[in-house]
């Protein structure tokens, strides 16, 4: 039997071993622990407008997590909320440490003074000058929290007020924590196509001479992190506005007796955050086109931007438009309307344009610098309005109700003006303003950032979507796209726009020198047991002896 | 610094089998190579014992979250371990405690290579600092008693010339610590006990489990008159 065993050993199993030994280690049930913590990053903004770099030029981090308080050089990356951050230390701490990772707050529905000074603070970092550490945000999670708290209580070695065990004991034991974002140096994104779509309805006139109107939103969003800007309110709302004008005036048209006196185009534009980019190109191609175009004697041209802020309606104008002028009427007319809705009112704010400026203020300006009639509708009164550019702006922070009575201001307001309405006349309902469809709009649009980054890539799908909705009900329903120019490029967007960051718990180095230390004393310890052991096993003999001869 | 750390936790997990195998003698017996066929039997232990758990609970394999009961039969698969070691002893010549040593610690050397290496390897090199490596480097030295132990349990069992009280007792002995994880596992998850509180008590069982082997085997040295 024995040997038969023996026989075996020799023959076959060292064959299996070798077979089996690599499987038994790949299937090894022992799986090593990822304690690690892994969060989902957003990168800060990253690109040129006008020949300007802005935002954080890297995107790497391999470096040790402080807080604002412990960090000292460029080797350690400030892990903090963005709520404790000032922009005093932040333009501060901008160049001399490794990196920075920001938790964004929990939300900002609650609180109001401190929610415009954090906008203000948001908008003053994001249109900083260049950075070149990585600068990241991250959502606040319960996880992100704790090593905040962690890292900010961890004892700087250099505060003399604690006592020096406690010091030694500190730097000893102490929780450190690695930052790792692997990415490659962020690149120009090769594909930086911006798309504007464009249709129109047909309107009639006896004479057969029918002006035109031009109504015109943009559709991207902006915010410190291209990846987390939703833009509900700005410009979510204007393309909310645009769509239901789209959708009910195409029902109008549509029947001979209920046609308009105008034709209205409609204009999607991309790019609106850049410096209104869709427009100017849209623009160029329209007025410089070979065969005439609907918009060479538009009588107004009205841009939407951000119309759920308040129960304010401002009328921008780069011109105060002269008495008689379409334009002028219109503004009568919103007046009018919004009278019937009780607590909204209606201010015109004249503000002249700023050629010496590079960045222009409202979208209608671009425009204006072409002669045209134009105007700018909007909730905020102040083209520089931080709620314009922050994340916050979600579906969280928006009513629904305001932005549907304001929709209908709109909506009645062009309905009065398109028929030529008396200023006292009303629809009986024939302009409603669907709840429903503002609210799939809504959802659709809060459920995917749309920063001009994103929507660059051919067939985009939200791009496509809105493409399908005015194909719909629009007649020669056209995309056309502005490229930027390869050799002097008025806007330049960097990929890399989110990552993975992992945290790894590290100890100090002082740490591993003391285990060493501990395990070699112990190893020591081993030692005399294992030398003892045969004095042990005497005395067990004995012992067992001493019972016998009792 | 990390691979300093992964030096310092194999440092804790491997010197004392070494030490172990010099202190004991083995060296001197030229028993290295039984050491390795001890290891290799352990090797094909554990595959049977993987194909019996894949067929028969191809389910909860390696997860443990099955219930108390499906954990108690996957348990009861660990007597093949003793069927292995008893295998071991038989595969080498020689007197009680050298064979009895040899087996031991082949076998645990052969669970050491294959159960911690890769595990240190992956984990302790890593970025990421976890007392569960140390605690892992920890166990196996408790481990390398136990398995002397239950290996010279085995011996004394399969000899002819033991009293009927003691054999009885030897296997009770030996089946007990087959379920032995089940019963740690269900006292930690009752007692909410920590890792290191859990240790020390592994700790001080294998310590009375070997003492008591060695009172018996001390016993039985002495009637048939070895060492």
């Amino acid at each position: 039997m024995l040997s038969e065993v023996d026989e075996l050993f020799k023959t076959y199993i060292p064959y299996y071993i070798l077979v089996f030994l690599p499987i038994f280690i790949i299937v090894s049930p022992t799986n090593p622990v990822s304690a690690s913590y892994e969060f989902p990053a957003y990168r800060m903004q990253h690109y040129d407008l006008h020949g300007v770099p802005y935002g954080s030029r890297v995107a790497a981090i391999n470096l040790e997590a402080r807080s604002l308080s412990t960090w000292s050089s460029s080797r350690h990356c400030i892990v903090t909320r963005l709520a404790d951050l000032t922009y005093e230390t932040f333009s501060n701490v901008k160049n001399k440490v490794g990196a920075l990772v920001l938790a964004l707050p929990e939300n900002l529905t609650n609180f109001t003074a401190e929610k415009q000074q954090h906008l203000i603070l948001e908008n003053k970092i994001v249109f900083d000058q260049e950075t070149q550490i990585p600068v990241y945000f991250v959502k606040p999670t319960k996880e992100f929290n704790g090593i905040i708290t962690e890292l900010a209580s961890n004892i700087d070695t250099n505060d003399k007020k604690k006592s020096a065990t406690e010091a030694l004991f500190g730097s000893v034991a102490a929780n450190g924590y690695q930052i790792v974002i692997s990415a490659s140096t962020p690149s120009v994104q090769t594909n930086n196509k911006i798309a504007t779509i464009h249709g129109y309805l047909q309107g009639s006139r006896s004479d057969g001479k029918v002006p035109t109107i031009v109504i015109v939103a943009y559709y991207d969003s902006f915010g410190i992190a291209p990846d987390l800007s939703y833009g509900v309110d700005s410009n979510g709302s204007g393309l909310i506005v645009l769509l239901e004008l789209v959708r009910i005036f195409s029902t109008l048209y549509s029947h001979p007796s209920t046609r308009g006196k105008y034709n209205i185009v409609f204009v999607l534009t991309g790019g609106g955050k850049f410096n209104y980019q869709g427009s100017k190109k849209w623009l160029d191609d329209q007025l410089d086109a070979a065969e005439s175009s609907l918009i060479q004697d538009a009588a107004i041209v009205m841009c939407l931007d951000t119309l759920a802020t308040s129960d304010t309606m401002f009328m921008h104008v780069s011109k105060p438009p002269k008495e008689g002028s379409a334009a002028s009427i219109f503004f009568k007319h919103l007046k009018a309307t919004s009278e019937k809705f009780p607590g909204k009112t209606v201010e015109g704010v004249h503000k002249k344009i700023n050629l010496a400026e590079d960045i222009l203020a409202w979208e209608h300006e671009r425009y204006s610098i072409r002669r045209l009639p134009a105007f700018t509708l909007s909730a905020i009164k102040h083209p520089k309005d931080p709620w314009r550019f922050t994340v916050h702006d979600n579906r969280d922070n928006l009513k629904t109700e305001r932005l549907i009575q304001n929709a209908q201001i709109v909506v009645e307001t062009v309905g009065k003006f398109v028929f030529n309405l008396s200023e006292g006349d009303s629809f009986n309902g024939n302009l409603d303003v669907s709840k429903a469809n503002v609210e799939n709009w809504l959802k659709s649009i809060s459920n995917q950032p749309r920063s001009a980054q994103l929507l660059t890539n051919k067939d985009n799908g939200f791009v496509s979507s809105l493409q399908h909705y005015l194909n719909k009900y629009l007649q020669e329903v056209k995309v056309t796209y502005a490229v930027a120019d390869k050799r002097d490029p008025d806007y330049q967007f960097y990929g890399s726009t989110q990552a993975t960051m992992n945290i790894y718990r590290v100890k100090p180095a002082v740490f591993d020198l003391i285990l060493t230390l501990a395990i070699t004393t112990y190893l020591g310890a081993v030692y005399f047991a294992i030398s003892y052991i045969p004095s042990l096993y005497s005395i067990c003999s004995n012992l067992v002896k001493n019972k016998k001869d009792q | 610094m990390t691979l300093y750390h992964f030096g310092n936790c194999v440092a804790l997990v491997y010197v004392p089998y070494y030490l172990a195998y010099k202190q004991s003698g083995l060296s001197e017996y030229g028993a290295f190579w039984k050491c390795v066929q001890a290891g290799m039997i352990y090797m094909f232990t554990q595959l049977i014992k993987m194909l019996v758990l894949a067929t028969f609970f191809p389910d909860n394999v390696g997860e443990g979250t099955g219930s108390l009961i499906a954990e108690f039969f996957k348990d009861t698969v660990d007597l093949a371990d003793l069927v292995g070691l008893y295998f071991v002893l038989n595969g080498i010549p020689g007197k009680g405690h050298s064979k009895v040593l040899t087996a031991g610690i082949g076998w645990a050397t052969a669970e050491l290579i294959l159960s911690r290496a890769l595990l240190l390897w992956i984990g302790a090199r890593g970025a990421e600092f976890d007392w569960i490596y140390i605690q892992k480097c920890l166990e196996s030295n408790v481990l390398l008693v136990q398995h002397i132990a239950t290996a010279t349990l085995i011996w004394l069992w399969s000899r002819h010339n033991l009293n009927k009280n003691l054999k009885t007792i030897i296997t009770l002995l030996l089946i007990l610590t087959c379920y032995k994880p089940l019963l740690f596992d269900s006292l930690t998850h009752i007692l909410q006990l920590g890792v290191w509180l859990g240790l020390v008590i592994k700790a001080a069982f294998a310590l009375v489990y070997g003492l008591f082997t060695l009172t018996i085997y001390a016993s039985v040295a002495d009637i048939i008159g070895i060492y």
